[in-house]
């Protein structure tokens, strides 16, 4: 009685297969070709609406969206396949995606998002280093020494964080002291030859170069330029070096910290005007 | 004039920016010197002199032939060269130098 019983069930489900089998595979084939074009139409419709200056959040809710009202056409395209068609079902679906998408659009914008990007260059406390991966709980980034350091996505909420990337370009700043006896005009010269005549630094904003102090050893030169980010630390050091070499070639002398003693004995005649009275003080003590 | 049109002069005719730097030099090839360039002429050039002037003086370095009879493998006449193939100076003496110099 029990083999008949289980043979009854695999004929009925043979029956089954002979008349549905083709509606099923269909409405699974719509399934899986409607989950694959929601998957690239999402990248495609995110690179469009980064056209228009959207903030990254807008674009990121629109597109969740779009992609929930295109999965609900799919699934009730599939289902009507099977031969689910009635109302109830096409009801219940339209009430689902309206009540997800109400919670996107509601809280979305409640939700914290991470300043930077898979890829960029971030700064976050006393952390340098590339983002190799975001995850609910924490972010991955591989310092520029190697390390790879997990670090909860709850400290960088919470913490400064600096992206580097941000923004295209940056400014570098080639500060150099010079001797008070040097010829300013010359070294300024020089140096902003430099910034202008490597193909790195931007044509605008102009590079330039200020008199920044008259410190106690030395007159302060700035020297400001900006260049692409990904180019900052190579741009940075080369520049350095060109504007050391070319002071020494061009005679300009880079001041270093000094200081002058000057040791008097009793009959000693003072060597600086001024001098005269210091030491007629040190005489009284 | 314009300030913008007194920049523009500026520009045209102080400093010249190049847009990139390769490097020059000559090997015997069949007996005859070719000239070469490193990247080729159809690559991306470099965007720093610092770096082509470095690559300079390590070919220099490595390809010095023994003797001026023996020049199998020799890189000769080495030095950098801008996007337009003008000779560019040394940035450290701002001089034109060229490493392994040789009369050809």
């Amino acid at each position: 009685m029990e083999g008949t019983g289980t043979f009854e069930k695999y004929r009925a489900m043979g029956e089954l297969i002979a008349s549905q089998g083709q509606h099923f595979v269909i409405a699974l084939f719509i399934l899986v070709v409607g989950l694959i074009v929601i998957k690239q139409g999402s990248k495609l419709l995110k690179l469009l609406l980064e056209r228009f200056a959207l903030k990254p959040q807008t674009v990121s809710t629109v597109n969740s969206i779009i992609s929930i009202i295109v999965l609900v056409i799919v699934i009730a395209t599939a289902l009507e396949q099977l031969g689910m068609n009635s109302l109830v079902i096409r009801r219940v679906l339209f009430l689902v995606s309206l009540a997800v998408i109400g919670i996107i659009a509601i809280f979305r914008p409640l939700i914290p998002t991470l300043p930077f990007k898979v890829g960029n260059t971030v700064k976050v406390g006393d952390l340098l280093g590339k983002i190799e991966a975001t995850t609910i709980l924490n972010t991955r980034m591989r310092t520029f020494d190697g390390k790879t350091v997990f670090i909860p996505n709850s400290k960088i909420i919470n913490d400064f964080v600096i992206n580097y990337q941000f923004t295209e370009t940056r400014r570098v700043k080639v500060d150099v002291g010079i001797g008070y006896d040097q010829d300013i005009l010359k070294a300024k010269q020089i140096l902003e030859t430099i910034m202008i005549e490597d193909p790195r630094v931007k044509v605008t904003p102009r590079p330039t170069v200020y008199v920044l102090n008259l410190a106690n050893g030395c007159v302060q030169l700035g020297g400001r330029c900006w260049v692409e980010n990904a180019k900052y630390w190579t741009s940075r050091c080369e520049l350095i070096e060109k504007t050391k070499l070319r002071f020494n070639h061009e005679g300009i002398i880079i001041a270093f910290p000094q200081l002058d003693v000057h040791h008097y004995h009793g009959d000693a005649s003072p060597e600086f005007p001024g001098e005269e009275d210091h030491i007629r003080e040190i005489d009284v003590k | 004039m314009k300030v913008v049109e007194a920049l523009k002069v500026i520009d045209d005719g102080w400093v010249r920016k190049p847009e990139g730097f390769r490097v020059h030099f000559q090997k015997q090839e069949n007996s005859e010197w070719v000239t070469e360039y490193s990247p080729g002429e159809k690559q991306k050039a470099l965007d720093s002199d610092v770096v082509a002037w470095r690559l300079a003086w390590k070919l220099a370095e490595a390809r010095k032939s023994d003797t001026p009879e023996n020049d199998d493998g020799a890189l000769v006449n080495i030095y950098v060269v801008d996007d337009l193939g003008n000779p560019t100076k040394y940035y450290a003496s701002n001089q034109f130098e060229v490493f392994n110099r040789r009369d050809i």
